[in-house]
């Protein structure tokens, strides 16, 4: 450690202003405008967006989403994790590294794969007119389904990366320990492997939550202007009816959440040291 | 269950698992080769010609240039800021640090959108300044955690002695730094640039409100084209970038095991 606190400030500081001025100051006023809506301080921005039901229904939406990427995530995630664990040193980074490439390519890109998927020409609506199960194709974009898949696929990885981390942690004989001592595999997962996992749950939960709530490409692209979620319902309100006001208001919701999922994170990665 | 059972289960799940995540990716590449007009899978007759196109349409062209200077330039400005910040959050006893850490990884919690309207309307329009500019500020400053991040660990693992000992031999602060912590830190900052170039070229949503008329990142641009026109080229665009992003992180993970610096 140097004492120097000038000199080490002198570093520090060009990073913090330029983030201060970027960020905390243009994003704080983005934040007052609800609050300045009646051109003087009140609630009135926040009372009047949820008083509008389509607005009530995509906030619902978007935490239903979210709650449901997050727990489909932690299921396949703790089934793909507990078998990642259990490969051998050779094949675990392999496999580990094909979970993890998705998340460095792009999300447009990934996002488009769906439209392949489900659109009207797509292998799913081929299959279905090809068995001759329905003459016409049928409507598979911009629903809730194709949204959940594609935010899903998107942020699957976070939580597989987040578990297989946590299960390497337990040590080696507990799980055979508590076979032989005649535990079903049921008993095994919730006395044995969830509460020593649960800091990885935890933590890749709130990834996929928070990531789920704030991505935009997904709903824009799999929901459209039919499956409306926060993020597009924000860029909707901006650029269709110029209303700054649900603007700030939404954008206090979003960063309200991911704020919280955030301090969530940091208080379990210090009780952990 | 008997071992086989299990390593068939085992190989099972994880067969399914990775096909739900991969899968897409080969769909892609495949339906950008289909030989019809618009989207179709599996493909209709196999054609390289969308995977020509992309590179004849002047837009693609131009947004192509944007994003990877914006995650060039915007990645070493991050680093520029980014490193001698980590070093001084590491190495001083500063008053307040726990509050400059979280000021300067606050782009990271809030939501790009946000920045990206933030910006433009307190930024680029009171004040004139071009959308190209805002944008490279914004991209810096999406980019300025990551780069903290990714080098203060690299520093966490270096002994702080070691400085000492040169200034001891008669370096100066700064050769210190340029002599013995920074040869150092170098794979730090070079898995902080390629995290922070993937990242910046990547995004979405703090560039959809900074756009103007020909600045457009790629990934707007491709949305903005996918609205009008059906034909594959979008799916063999997203394929040719999926590979450059692989080809990226292949060659990183191979020279200098990226995989331990993120």
């Amino acid at each position: 450690m140097f004492r120097n606190t000038r000199e080490g400030l002198a570093l520090a500081l060009p990073a913090a202003i330029f983030s201060t001025l970027l960020f905390l100051v243009p994003v704080c006023i983005l934040l007052s405008e609800a609050f300045r809506a009646g051109g003087s301080w009140s609630l009135q921005g926040y009372i009047d967006f949820f008083s509008t039901p389509l607005n009530r229904t995509v906030f619902l939406r978007t935490l239903k989403l979210g709650v449901l990427v997050a727990g489909t995530a932690a299921v396949i995630g703790y089934a793909a994790a507990f078998c990642i664990v259990n490969l051998g040193p050779k094949s675990r980074g392999k496999v580990f590294g094909m979970v993890v490439l998705p998340l460095m390519i792009s999300p447009v890109a990934r996002t488009y794969a769906w439209i392949v998927i489900l659109g009207r020409t797509g292998i799913v609506n081929e299959a279905i007119t090809g068995l001759g199960l329905s003459d016409t194709p049928l409507r598979l974009l911009f629903t809730e389904t194709a949204v959940f898949l594609g935010l899903l696929q998107l942020f699957l990885p976070l939580m597989i990366i987040s578990l297989v981390s946590a299960m390497e942690n337990i040590p080696r004989d507990v799980i055979p320990a508590a076979r032989v001592l005649g535990a079903s595999w049921i008993a095994v997962f919730f006395k044995v492997i969830l509460p020593l996992t649960k800091e990885g749950l935890v933590i890749g939960g709130t990834l996929v939550f928070t990531g789920a709530l704030t991505a935009y490409i997904t709903p824009a692209i799999l929901g459209g202007s039919k499956v409306l979620m926060l993020e597009t319902l924000l860029y909707q309100r901006v650029n269709v009816s110029n209303d700054f006001v649900s603007a700030s208001v939404i954008a206090m919701i979003l960063i309200v959440m991911s704020f919280s999922a955030n301090l969530l994170l940091k208080r379990i990665a210090t009780a952990r040291s | 269950m008997n071992p086989s059972m299990r390593h068939l289960a085992n190989w099972t799940i994880l067969g399914l698992t990775l096909s739900f995540l991969i899968g897409p990716f080969l769909i892609i590449i495949l339906a950008g080769a289909s030989a019809t007009d618009y989207l179709a899978f599996p493909p209709e007759g196999l054609t390289l010609k969308w995977y020509l196109k992309v590179f004849t349409v002047e837009s693609f062209r131009a947004s192509f240039l944007l994003s990877m200077a914006l995650a060039v330039f915007g990645t070493l400005a991050a680093l520029l800021l980014g490193v001698p910040a980590a070093y001084a959050l590491n190495r001083y006893d500063l008053p307040g640090a726990e509050t400059l850490r979280t000021i300067v990884a606050a782009p990271i919690i809030v939501p790009g959108i946000i920045v990206g309207l933030a910006l433009l309307r307190y930024m680029v329009v009171p004040t004139g300044v071009t959308v190209t500019l805002a944008l490279f500020m914004a991209h810096t400053a999406l980019v300025l955690p990551y780069a903290v991040r990714v080098v203060s660990s690299s520093m966490t693992n270096l002994r702080a002695d070691m400085e000492e000992a040169a200034v001891l031999l008669g370096c100066s602060r700064l050769q210190a730094f340029t002599k013995v912590v920074l040869p150092n830190i170098r794979g730090g900052v070079l898995a902080a640039f390629i995290l922070g170039f993937v990242t910046s070229f990547n995004q979405v949503p703090v560039s959809l409100f900074l756009s103007g008329p020909g600045v457009r990142t790629l990934p707007i641009d491709m949305l903005a084209y996918m609205e009008i026109t059906f034909d594959p080229s979008v799916a063999a665009l997203s394929a040719l970038l999926a590979f450059m992003s692989l080809a990226i992180v292949y060659t990183a993970e191979r020279l200098l095991g990226f995989s331990r610096y993120v």
